[in-house]
C-alpha cells in the first residue's frame, strides 16, 4: 500500500464529511496561508513542489498561475475542470465522491494565489450526483468560513458556484470549456491572449483539473519535499490517480506513485487480467493517447518517461484490451467517438474524422482496401494541423494501430471479415 | 413576457432570480434550458421562446447551443431518457448485444420513444463509468455492470411505478 | 517594420500584418475560405496552410493565423504543405453536392477554383454524402445548404461584424447547420453580403437566380448612388438588364461591404415603366427632335420674357457631369443658378457641411470604425447611410461609446447611449456636451479664439432640457473627457441649418483639445456634395421658384433627373404653379408626375449606362463605369422569348441621353457658351493640387476628395446663434419628415426586390405624446392639413424626443398636404381614424 493523499479519507459506502476532512488536516492550509503568505508565495512553494496538471497535458500548474498578469484587472476567476469525458477517465468523480472538501480547498487557495475571488467547477451532466454533492458541500465550507466572505477572518473572500455542462468532449479542453462557461458555443480559441490573460468575461482565468488543484492543501500544508518524496518518478512529483478498466479483475481509480511502471498498476492493483485473457495493449491515458504494447508494460508511468518512448501519459486511465478484442473494432468505436464530438469547427477535425471512420468501418466489416492503410497513415499525420487538440488526440489510437498492429489490419482486409467474429 | 408567462409564477420567479445571480444571463443558458425541459418535457419550439424571453438572447442563440449539447433534447423524449454508453470500454464489454436487447423488449429503434411515450433510448459517449461498465444513464441517475437481467429490472421497476419523480433529464 | 521572404520573394510589411496579406502584397494569392480581412483570421478552414522554413515558428501552420515577423522564411509550394492543402480540399468536397452545372455561384465559386486548382479530382471517399434541409431566408437571399464548407463567414460576419442575431451555426461536429431558427426574412439589411461573402453556393442572391451565369455576365467598376455615402460596387449585366450590384473593396471606406438598399436597389434601370421615349406635347418623338423642340421652346421664352423667366432644378441623384453642364447652362444663358433641393432647410444645412469640412477634421468611413467615441448629432445612421451604422459597430467592437443625438427612435445595432432630443435642442446639448467635456481638461493650452468659443458653449442646457438622462449622460461625459480620437457624425436633413457649422466648430476645438478630432457628414443623396458646390445662393431656392411660378414670373421649368413633387410639401400648391408654366422640359430614367405633365420629356441614362462622377458626403470624387449601353431589357423586348424573334439594326429604347449630353445639346441649339466645366477652380482638391480634369488616367480624379486643407468658413464666429432654442412645444408636435431604410429612397422606391420588404407606411409619436392624445400602436391616425387629410399608422416609442412627429416620407404614402416642410401639426389636427 502507497501513502494515501488524496484518498486518505475514501470510504467503500461514503463520502467524507467535512468534519473527516478537517481532522485529517484539512483546510489546515488554508488557514496556514490566507493573510499570511502573499499570492506570490503560493505560487512559488507550488512551482518548487513541480505540481503538474492532472488533466493530460502536464503543464506545471504554478506557472499557469504565474501567467496571470500581476497588474491584470479584477474581477479574476478560477474554474475548476470535473469535466471529464476521456473515454476511460472517471478519477475525478471519484474525487468527489471521496472527499469533495479537498477540492474546495484546492480552489480557494489556487484563487488566493491567483487574486480571484470567485471560481467555478464545470461538472458534466452524467455527473449530477457530482454536482449535488459539491453544491452541498460547498454550502457547508461556507457556514463553516472556508468559503464565501472574509475566510477565517481574513479580508480574502471566495465563492464557488457549480455550473452544469449541457454534455459534450470538446467542454474539456480549457478554452471551449470558458465559451460554454460564458454561454456561447464550446469551441475551442487557440491562444494568445491565454486565459490566464483573457478568460472568463475578458478577465483573467485560470482554468486547472480538479485533481491538480486538491493537490495544493497538501504541498502547502507538508511542503515541496514531502510531496516531491511522494513519487518515484524525479521529474513527476506526487501521486497520480490512475483509472483501470477494461478487461481485469478489478477496474477501479487507485492513487499511486507518479513512476510506478503500468505493469504494477494492472497486475497487483487491478488484479491482472480477467481469467482466459491475455494482455494485448493498452490505452495508457484515455481514448486520445497511442495503444501500449506489452513490449511497453514496464514503463515508468509519468509524464517524461512514457513521452520519451513517443507516448502520452495523457490522463492516466488505463485501457486494457485482451487477446480476444478486435482493434480495428476498439479503434473504429474510439474514432466514431471522436467524429461524433468533433466541435465541427475545423476541416480536418469536421471532416477528416468522419472519413478515417468510414475507411475504419470498412475494413472491420470485410470492405477494406489495402490502400486504405497508406490513406490512413498519411491522414492520421494531417490530423496534426487541426486547430485544436482533439484531432491530434483521435488520431493516437488510429497511428499506433497502425503501427503496433498492422497485421491484424492487414487480416481484416485480406479475410474480407473481422477474424476475431466467429 | 407573453411566453414566460406560460411558467407556473414560482418557477418563472425562481428563473428570473437564477439569472439576475449570473455575472451574465447567457451564462444561465443551459440551466433554464434544463430546467425548462424538466417542466415540459422536451425544449419544444415554445420552451425555445419562453428560454428566449427570460435570458434575453434570441431563439437563434439558444439553438446555437441546444443543439450542441448531448442534454439538450429539442424532439419529444419519453418520460425516462435513457443514454446508453457506447465507447470503448462499455463496447468491449458487450454494450451492442446489451442495446440490442434494450431496443427489442421497448420496441423502438435507437434515438426512437415507446409508444407510451414512457421511454427514450439515446446513444452517449463515456459516461465516466467505465469501472462499472457496461452503463447507462436514465434521466441522469448512473446504473452500471449491465446485464440483460438488471435491465430488464430496471425497464420494469421504472414502468411500473408511473410515479416516480423522473428528476433531471 | 518586419521583413518575411515568401517564396523566395522579400518584403517588408506593417506591424501585425498576417503572412497571408504579405503573400497577397507579393502577388502570391494563398487559398482560403474562412479567412477574410475585414472579418479577421480564425484558422478554421486549415487551407491556407504554408511551410514555415525559418524563424520563430517551424513546419507547416497557417498563413492567417500568423503575423509576420522577422526573420520568417516562408514556402508556399513546399511539398507538404501543398499536400496538407489538397487533403484538405478534399475533405471539403466529401459532402459538396457537385452541382456546378446548376449552382448559380458556378463561375464565381470560391471552391469550385480552389479544387480545380489544388487539382483535386478523383474522389476516393466510398460514404454517402451528408444532406440538409434548406430554409426560406426572405426575399434576397436563397439558402443550398447541402454546398456549405463550414467556413463560419457567413455566421461571423452576420453576429459579430453587423451585430444581428437571428443567422447563426447550429449543431455540432459534421452536421454543423448555417441558419436561421426558423424559416423568415433574414432581419438584418446587410445579408446580402452573404451572397458575395460564402465562397461557395450556400447563399445565392433570387434576383439574379436562374438568370444568368457569370462568364457571361459583363461587369464593370461602378459606385452606389442610393445615399451619400458611395459605397463602392460591381455591376452586372447581360441583355440589356442589370441582375446582379456587389460590393467592391474601397480602403477609406474600409470594407467590401454594402447594404441591401445598395444591393437590391438596382430595380430601376431595369423596369417596364421606365420612359424610354421622348415625347413632345404628348406625342412620342425621337430624342434628336425632342432636343431641338427643347431648344426652340426655351429660346423662345428667352426671347419673349428673358432668362430670369427660365428656372432649372437639378437634384442630389445628378452625376456630377450633369450637374457640372446645368451650372454651364444656367451661366451660359444668364438663368438663375440652378437648384438642386426641393427643401430648403436642408440646402441650407448641406451648404454649411460642404462650406465646413476641411482637411483637419474631415475622416471617412474608415475613419469612422477608427474612433474612440462616435456622437452622431441629428442623423439615423441605419435608415439615412447604412453603411455608417456598421462602421459605428466596429468602432464599437474596437472599445468605442456610441452616442446618438437625434429626436427618432434609434436601431443602431451595436450598444450605445439613444439621446432623444428634438431638433431645436439638439445643438444647446451637444454644445454643452463638449463643453463639459473640455470643461476640466486641458483648455489652458487652447488658443485664445478656441478658448473664448469654449467659455460661449452653454453649459448647462444639457441638464435643463426636457428629457433627463441622468446616469447615461456621465458616462457619456466621462467617456467623452478620455476620448483620444472621438468623431463627431452630423446629419443634414432634420437639424437647424446651422448645426453642421456648429459640429465643424465643435471638431475644431476638440482638435485642439485632444490633437484629433474626425467630423462627418451625412448628406441627402449621392452627389449632394456637387449640388451644394454648384447651386446658387440661398435666394433661388426651390420655394422661390414656386412663389415665381404662382406670381407667373417662372414661365418655364427644365427638371433634370429631379421629381420635385416628392420632397415639395404640398403636392396641389406644386401642381397648380406647374399648370401655370408655358413651359415644363423633364429630363429623366424614372416615371414621375412631373415627367406625365411636361411639355418636352427627354429620356436620361442611368448609372448603369453612362460613365460618370459623384462627389460622396465627405468630398470624394468616385468615377463610375458604365456596364451595358441600355436599351429595353432582352426579357421585355421578347417578351419572355429567346432568342428574340425580331431582328434589326437598332437597339430598341436605346434613343437616350446621359442628361449632362442633353443638357449640352440644349445649350448648343441655344448658342450658349458655359464656362463651367470639371476645369473649375471648385474642382481643385486642394491648395496647390490640378482641378479634376488635369488628373492623370482614364478616370480623372477618382478618390480624390475636394476639400481644402483648410475651410475659408471663418471658425466660431455663429456662436450667438447656434444655442437658440426653439419655441415651447405647446399642443402641437413638430413635424419631421425622414429617411426610411426601404421605401423613401426615390431611386430604389422602384425596386421590385424592395418593395417586398418594404414595411408598410407609418409615423411615430413618443408613447407619452401619444398618450396624452389618446392613441395608441397600430392606430390609424388622421391629419387634417392644408393640402388635405393624410392617414398613416402610428408607431410609439419611450426612446425618442417629446414633441416630434416623425413621418418616413414613404413612395406609397401621399403625404404631401402640408404646408411646409418645417411645420407643426397642432394636437387638434389629429385624431384616430
Amino acid at each position: 500500500m502507497y501513502p494515501q493523499v488524496l484518498f486518505a479519507n475514501r470510504k467503500a459506502s461514503r463520502i467524507a464529511t467535512m468534519e473527516e476532512y478537517c481532522r485529517s488536516g484539512g483546510y489546515e492550509a488554508l488557514s496556514l496561508v490566507v493573510g499570511k503568505w502573499t499570492g506570490k508565495d503560493v505560487c512559488a512553494e507550488v512551482q518548487r513542489a513541480n505540481l503538474r496538471g492532472r488533466g493530460g497535458a502536464g503543464f506545471p500548474a504554478a506557472i499557469k498561475w504565474l501567467g496571470v498578469p500581476e497588474e491584470a484587472d479584477y474581477p479574476r476567476y478560477v474554474v475548476a475542470n470535473c469535466d471529464e469525458m476521456e473515454p476511460g477517465t472517471f478519477k475525478d468523480r471519484v474525487l468527489v465522491h471521496a472527499d469533495p472538501h479537498m477540492i474546495l480547498e484546492g480552489m480557494a487557495l489556487t484563487g488566493y494565489a491567483t487574486g480571484a475571488e470567485k471560481g467555478f467547477i464545470f461538472v458534466r451532466p452524467s455527473y449530477e450526483s457530482s454536482a449535488r454533492i459539491l453544491e452541498r458541500e460547498i454550502q457547508k465550507a461556507r457556514d463553516a468560513g472556508y468559503l464565501g466572505k472574509n475566510i477565517l477572518g481574513t479580508d480574502f473572500s471566495f465563492e464557488i458556484v457549480v455550473h452544469r455542462s449541457g454534455g459534450r468532449y470538446i467542454c474539456g479542453e480549457a478554452t471551449a470549456l470558458l465559451n460554454a462557461l460564458q454561454g456561447k458555443r464550446p469551441n475551442p480559441v487557440k491562444p494568445p491572449p491565454y486565459p490566464t490573460v483573457k478568460g472568463l468575461w475578458g478577465r483573467p482565468t485560470v482554468v486547472n483539473n480538479i485533481e491538480t488543484m486538491a493537490n495544493v492543501p497538501h504541498i502547502l500544508r507538508n511542503g515541496a519535499e514531502w510531496y516531491q518524496g511522494l513519487s518515484r518518478s524525479s521529474t513527476s512529483p506526487g501521486t497520480k490517480l490512475f483509472c483501470v478498466s477494461g478487461r481485469v479483475n478489478g477496474p477501479g481509480c487507485f492513487e499511486l506513485p507518479m513512476g510506478i511502471t503500468l505493469r504494477e498498476i494492472i497486475e497487483e492493483h487491478a488484479g491482472g487480467l480477467q481469467p482466459g485473457c491475455h494482455y494485448k495493449a493498452c490505452l495508457p491515458g484515455g481514448a486520445s493517447t497511442r495503444y501500449l504494447t506489452s513490449e511497453h508494460l514496464d514503463v515508468p508511468m509519468d509524464f517524461e518517461s512514457v513521452a520519451a518512448i513517443g507516448h502520452r501519459m495523457g490522463t492516466a486511465a488505463i485501457i486494457v484490451f485482451d487477446q480476444n478484442t478486435c482493434l480495428v473494432g476498439a479503434t473504429l468505436n474510439l474514432t466514431q467517438f471522436f467524429a461524433r464530438e468533433s466541435c465541427g469547427w475545423c476541416t480536418p477535425c469536421r471532416e477528416g474524422l468522419p472519413y478515417l471512420r468510414d475507411l475504419l468501418w470498412r475494413i472491420e466489416k470485410g470492405e477494406g482496401e489495402e490502400e486504405f492503410i497508406p490513406m490512413m497513415r498519411a491522414m492520421c499525420d494531417q490530423l496534426w494541423n487541426a486547430y485544436c487538440a482533439l484531432a491530434p488526440g483521435a488520431a493516437s489510437p488510429v497511428e499506433s494501430l497502425l503501427t503496433y498492429f498492422e497485421d491484424e489490419v492487414r487480416e481484416h482486409i485480406r479475410q474480407k471479415r473481422c477474424p476475431f467474429k466467429t | 413576457m407573453a411566453y414566460a408567462d406560460l411558467l407556473p409564477e414560482e418557477m418563472r420567479k425562481q428563473l428570473i432570480q437564477r439569472i439576475a445571480e449570473g455575472e451574465t444571463a447567457r451564462e444561465q443558458a443551459i440551466d433554464v434550458m434544463t430546467a425548462l425541459q424538466n417542466h415540459f418535457g422536451h425544449m419544444s419550439d415554445q420552451a425555445m421562446l419562453v428560454a428566449s424571453e427570460l435570458l434575453a438572447m434570441t431563439p437563434l442563440e439558444l439553438e446555437e447551443l441546444a443543439t450542441f449539447y448531448n442534454f439538450i433534447y429539442r424532439q419529444p423524449v419519453g418520460k425516462y431518457v435513457i443514454h446508453v454508453c457506447d465507447s470503448a470500454v462499455c463496447w468491449m464489454h458487450g454494450h451492442e448485444s446489451l442495446m440490442d436487447h434494450l431496443l427489442s423488449r421497448l420496441k423502438i429503434r435507437l434515438g426512437e420513444t415507446t409508444e407510451d411515450g414512457l421511454f427514450t433510448v439515446l446513444p452517449v459517449c463515456c459516461l465516466g463509468y467505465c469501472d462499472h461498465a457496461p452503463a447507462m444513464l436514465v434521466n441522469r441517475h448512473i446504473h452500471g455492470e449491465l446485464t440483460r437481467e438488471k435491465i430488464d429490472r430496471i425497464l420494469t421497476r421504472l414502468a411500473e411505478e408511473p410515479h416516480l419523480p423522473t428528476g433531471m433529464k | 517594420m518586419p521583413r518575411i521572404v515568401i517564396d523566395g520573394l522579400e518584403i517588408e510589411v506593417p506591424q501585425e500584418t498576417k503572412v497571408i496579406d504579405a503573400a497577397e502584397r507579393l502577388g502570391i494569392m494563398i487559398p482560403r475560405f474562412c479567412y477574410l480581412k475585414s472579418l479577421g483570421a480564425v484558422g478554421a478552414c486549415r487551407v491556407c496552410a504554408v511551410k514555415f522554413l525559418q524563424g520563430p515558428f517551424k513546419g507547416v501552420q497557417m498563413s492567417c493565423m500568423v503575423d509576420v515577423q522577422d526573420g520568417m522564411v516562408v514556402s508556399t509550394t513546399d511539398d507538404e504543405a501543398v499536400a496538407f492543402r489538397r487533403q484538405v480540399i478534399e475533405w471539403l468536397m466529401l459532402n459538396h453536392p457537385h452541382d456546378c452545372p446548376v449552382c448559380d455561384e458556378g463561375g464565381q465559386c470560391l471552391l469550385q477554383d480552389e479544387t480545380v486548382s489544388g487539382g483535386h479530382g478523383i474522389r476516393r471517399y466510398k460514404g454517402s454524402k451528408r444532406t440538409y434541409r434548406n430554409q426560406y431566408l426572405g426575399e434576397f437571399i436563397a439558402h443550398e445548404m447541402n454546398r456549405c464548407i463550414h467556413c463560419y463567414r457567413c455566421s461571423r460576419f452576420y453576429q459579430e461584424y453587423c451585430g444581428y442575431r437571428d443567422l447563426g451555426v447550429m449543431q455540432i461536429a459534421d452536421r454543423v447547420y448555417f441558419g436561421r431558427f426558423q424559416n423568415g426574412q433574414l432581419e438584418s439589411p446587410f445579408s446580402g453580403n452573404l451572397v458575395d461573402l460564402c465562397p461557395t453556393g450556400v447563399y445565392t442572391d433570387i434576383p439574379a437566380r436562374y438568370k444568368v451565369r457569370s462568364w457571361d455576365l459583363d461587369r464593370s467598376p461602378s459606385v452606389c448612388i442610393h445615399c451619400s455615402l458611395g459605397c463602392n460596387t460591381v455591376a452586372n449585366a447581360r441583355y440589356r438588364t442589370v441582375w446582379r450590384v456587389e460590393g467592391r473593396y474601397n480602403e477609406a471606406l474600409g470594407s467590401e461591404f454594402i447594404c441591401d438598399r445598395g444591393r437590391f436597389g438596382f430595380g430601376y434601370t431595369n423596369q417596364p415603366s421606365r420612359p424610354r421615349q421622348a415625347r413632345v406635347d404628348s406625342r412620342s418623338v425621337a430624342l434628336s427632335d425632342a432636343l431641338k423642340s427643347a431648344a426652340e421652346k426655351l429660346s423662345r421664352i428667352h426671347a419673349a420674357s428673358g432668362p430670369r423667366a427660365i428656372a432649372c432644378v437639378g437634384s442630389a441623384r445628378n452625376s456630377l457631369e450633369t450637374q457640372t453642364m446645368l451650372k454651364s447652362l444656367c451661366d451660359g444663358l444668364g438663368l438663375p443658378a440652378p437648384c438642386f433641393f426641393v427643401n430648403s432647410q436642408t440646402e441650407k444645412a448641406v451648404k454649411r457641411a460642404v462650406a465646413s469640412l476641411d482637411e483637419r477634421v474631415a475622416v471617412s468611413l474608415n475613419g469612422v470604425a477608427h474612433g474612440d467615441f462616435i456622437v452622431a448629432v441629428g442623423v439615423d445612421p441605419l435608415n439615412e447611410a447604412p453603411m455608417l451604422a456598421l462602421a459605428m459597430r466596429q468602432a464599437h467592437r474596437r472599445g468605442a461609446l456610441l452616442v446618438i443625438l437625434d429626436p427618432r427612435p434609434s436601431f443602431l445595432p451595436a450598444p450605445h447611449v439613444h439621446l432623444g432630443f428634438a431638433p431645436g435642442e439638439l445643438n444647446g446639448v451637444l454644445g454643452s456636451l463638449v463643453g463639459k467635456a473640455l470643461e476640466t481638461g486641458d483648455e489652458g493650452k487652447l488658443p485664445p479664439l478656441h478658448e473664448d468659443f469654449l467659455k460661449s458653449l452653454p453649459l448647462e442646457s444639457l441638464f435643463k432640457a426636457p428629457v433627463n438622462h441622468g446616469e447615461e449622460l456621465d458616462v457619456v461625459l466621462s467617456a467623452l473627457q478620455k476620448s483620444r480620437r472621438p468623431v463627431l457624425v452630423c446629419g443634414s436633413e432634420i437639424v437647424r441649418e446651422n448645426t453642421p457649422s456648429l459640429c465643424a466648430d465643435l471638431a475644431l476645438l476638440m482638435r485642439s483639445a485632444k490633437g484629433q478630432c474626425g467630423l462627418f457628414y451625412v448628406l441627402p443623396g449621392a452627389n449632394a456634395f456637387g449640388g451644394a458646390l454648384l447651386s446658387g445662393s440661398e435666394e433661388s431656392s426651390f420655394m422661390e421658384v414656386v412663389e415665381s411660378m404662382e406670381q407667373g414670373c417662372t414661365k418655364a421649368l427644365v427638371l433634370v433627373e429631379s421629381d420635385p413633387f416628392l420632397q415639395f410639401p404640398h403636392k396641389d400648391r406644386l401642381k397648380r404653379a406647374m399648370e401655370k408654366l408655358e413651359l415644363l422640359i423633364v429630363l429623366d430614367h424614372l416615371p414621375s408626375l412631373s415627367a406625365e405633365m411636361s411639355h418636352v420629356f427627354l429620356p436620361t441614362s442611368t448609372l448603369f449606362e453612362v460613365d460618370s462622377t459623384f462627389i460622396n458626403q465627405e468630398g470624394r470624387v468616385q468615377w463610375s463605369r458604365a456596364v451595358h449601353e441600355g436599351g429595353i431589357p432582352m426579357e421585355q423586348w421578347t417578351e419572355g422569348n429567346h432568342p428574340p424573334r425580331a431582328h434589326g439594326a437598332i437597339i430598341p429604347g436605346q434613343d437616350f441621353k446621359a442628361a449632362g449630353k442633353v443638357l449640352e445639346e440644349i445649350a448648343r441649339n441655344m448658342g450658349a457658351s458655359g464656362e463651367v466645366s470639371l476645369s473649375d477652380p471648385r474642382f481643385r482638391p486642394g491648395k496647390g493640387a490640378s482641378p479634376l480634369e488635369g488628373a492623370p488616367g482614364d478616370r480623372p480624379g477618382d478618390g480624390m476628395r475636394l476639400i481644402p486643407r483648410e475651410s475659408s468658413r471663418e471658425p466660431f464666429s455663429a456662436r450667438e446663434e447656434y444655442f437658440t432654442f426653439g419655441e415651447d412645444a405647446g399642443d402641437s408636435l413638430e413635424l419631421l419628415l425622414v429617411e426610411a431604410l426601404f421605401g423613401t429612397e426615390e431611386l430604389s422606391a422602384h425596386s421590385p426586390a424592395l418593395e417586398k420588404v418594404e414595411p408598410k407606411p407609418h409615423m411615430w409619436m413618443h408613447e407619452q405624446d401619444a398618450s396624452m392624445l389618446g392613441f395608441s400602436q397600430d392606430d390609424v391616425i388622421a391629419m387634417d392639413l392644408e393640402g388635405g387629410v393624410v392617414e398613416v399608422r402610428l408607431k410609439v416609442s419611450p426612446s425618442m424626443a417629446r414633441g416630434v412627429l416623425v413621418l418616413p416620407r414613404h413612395h406609397r404614402l401621399q403625404w404631401q398636404k402640408f404646408r411646409d416642410i418645417s411645420v407643426r401639426v397642432p394636437h387638434d389636427r389629429m385624431r384616430k381614424s
